[in-house]
């Protein structure tokens, strides 16, 4: 190794050349006024490229000029870069599970009925509905009834949905207080949970104890006790 | 006073004192990235956070911005002056940064009461949860910054540890890129 060389792979523990600190200063001043001007146009495209892409050229001036990466050992770049990829690892693995509220055979609930209430909040919606159901819990209940007991119990719950037609015996009236007189929530809950056989009923009403967790269920028992007359 | 040994070694071609600062400097960037990505994906997830976002200051956190980048300068400026020997100095710059880092600290202090006056807490909803969380964690590297820059430039005055200038720039340099990204991510996205 030339005496040059080494000076050069050493120039850690001597002088080296200072860039124009103050330019490049002035530089991040400019680049911040534009990332806080962007936004104001209200054009999407232009906030993202303005607030992130800059945010990445002012890291980018920092880390080179004021930390001196540029002079570096090449080692110490390929480090803090390795902890950068690490970090687009844990978006690649996690992101999909986080950003979206429901996938195959799993949905968060909770996410989606938060949206939807800050949603609705934000633009004065919920004020003006006081009939809707007040829980989260009621609301998937409705959902929950309409996609699964509405074909054969009917959308009022009076036994005569579309698939009853072709059926003996008739699906269950909710509707009729009769029904009620002899069966209780914890009833109604088991035969949702493990279908008509399980109390001596027609095999045609089956279980979604697999379907719907305990609070579901309970919430669905309680849904249809709305329709008693 | 005699000096520790790791002041006066170099590793990896580096001196010792350097590589540990790349190296808390490595694992800083898991936390605040770990924390910024776990941010970013729910921000991305929930379309009622703009509306959240929206009562976070942006001129506050514009100036605070300024105040970073003018300190990254000074603390540059004083590494400069170390280089040549210019402990006085060097020390000087140094507590100029501070006093940035004050400054920061200050602003920090009005916003986060007006907004907890407002109602917004850290357990009001998810993005403030991520808002005081992120910014709180920054702000405690700001007091710790500090803290070190007054031991380091009370050495640097009388021209002693002069290499430790270098050090603990770096250290400022990588706190104000923090929160060049968190400028964007809490206050201009709404």
């Amino acid at each position: 190794m030339t005496t040059h060389e080494n000076t050069a792979a050493h120039a850690d523990h001597g002088e080296h050349a200072h860039p124009n600190y103050i330019k490049v200063w002035g530089i991040l001043v400019v680049l911040l006024v534009v990332s806080v001007c962007g936004p104001m146009l209200g054009i999407q495209a232009v906030t993202i490229i303005t607030a992130f892409g800059i945010a990445v050229v002012k890291a980018y001036l920092v880390a080179k000029n004021f930390m001196h990466l540029n002079i570096e050992r090449r080692f110490v770049v390929y480090l803090l870069l390795t902890m950068l990829a690490f970090m687009l690892l844990l978006f690649g693995g996690v992101a999909p599970d986080v950003m979206r509220h429901s996938g195959r055979n799993w949905e968060n609930i909770a996410a989606k009925a938060e949206i939807e209430r800050a949603l609705a909040k934000a633009s004065g919606v919920a004020e003006k509905k006081p009939a809707e159901p007040a829980t989260p819990q009621a609301s998937s209940a409705a959902d929950n009834y309409k996609s699964v007991c509405a074909m054969c119990h009917g959308e009022k719950g009076e036994g005569n949905g579309v698939a009853a037609l072709s059926m003996t015996p008739k699906p269950a009236n909710f509707a009729d207080p009769a029904f009620w007189q002899t069966r209780d929530k914890a009833h109604v809950e088991k035969v949702i949970r493990e279908g008509g056989p399980a109390v001596g009923k027609s095999p045609l009403m089956a279980p979604f104890g697999a379907r719907f967790n305990a609070q579901e269920i309970s919430a669905l028992a309680d849904y249809l006790m709305t329709f008693k007359k | 006073m005699q000096k520790p040994i790791a002041t006066t070694r170099s590793m990896a071609g580096l001196p010792t004192g350097r590589l540990a600062v790349w190296w808390v400097i490595a694992s800083e960037i898991v936390i605040f990235g770990g924390l910024l990505v776990s941010y970013i994906m729910h921000r991305l997830g929930h379309p009622e956070w703009g509306g959240y976002a929206s009562h976070t200051n942006t001129w506050a956190g514009a100036f605070n911005t300024l105040v970073l980048l003018s300190s990254s300068l000074s603390a540059v400026l004083a590494h400069q002056a170390a280089e040549r020997g210019d402990g006085k100095k060097a020390a000087l710059l140094l507590r100029l940064t501070c006093l940035g880092g004050a400054t920061f600290l200050g602003v920090k202090a009005l916003e986060w009461s007006h907004e907890i006056r407002q109602g917004f807490v850290l357990s009001t909803n998810g993005f403030w949860s991520f808002y005081y969380t992120a910014a709180g964690l920054h702000a405690l590297h700001v007091i710790a910054g500090m803290i070190i820059m007054l031991i380091v430039s009370r050495d640097a005055s009388k021209g002693r540890e002069l290499q430790r200038v270098e050090l603990i720039g770096i250290y400022w340099h990588f706190v104000d890129i923090v929160w060049i990204f968190l400028f964007p991510l809490l206050y201009i996205a709404k």
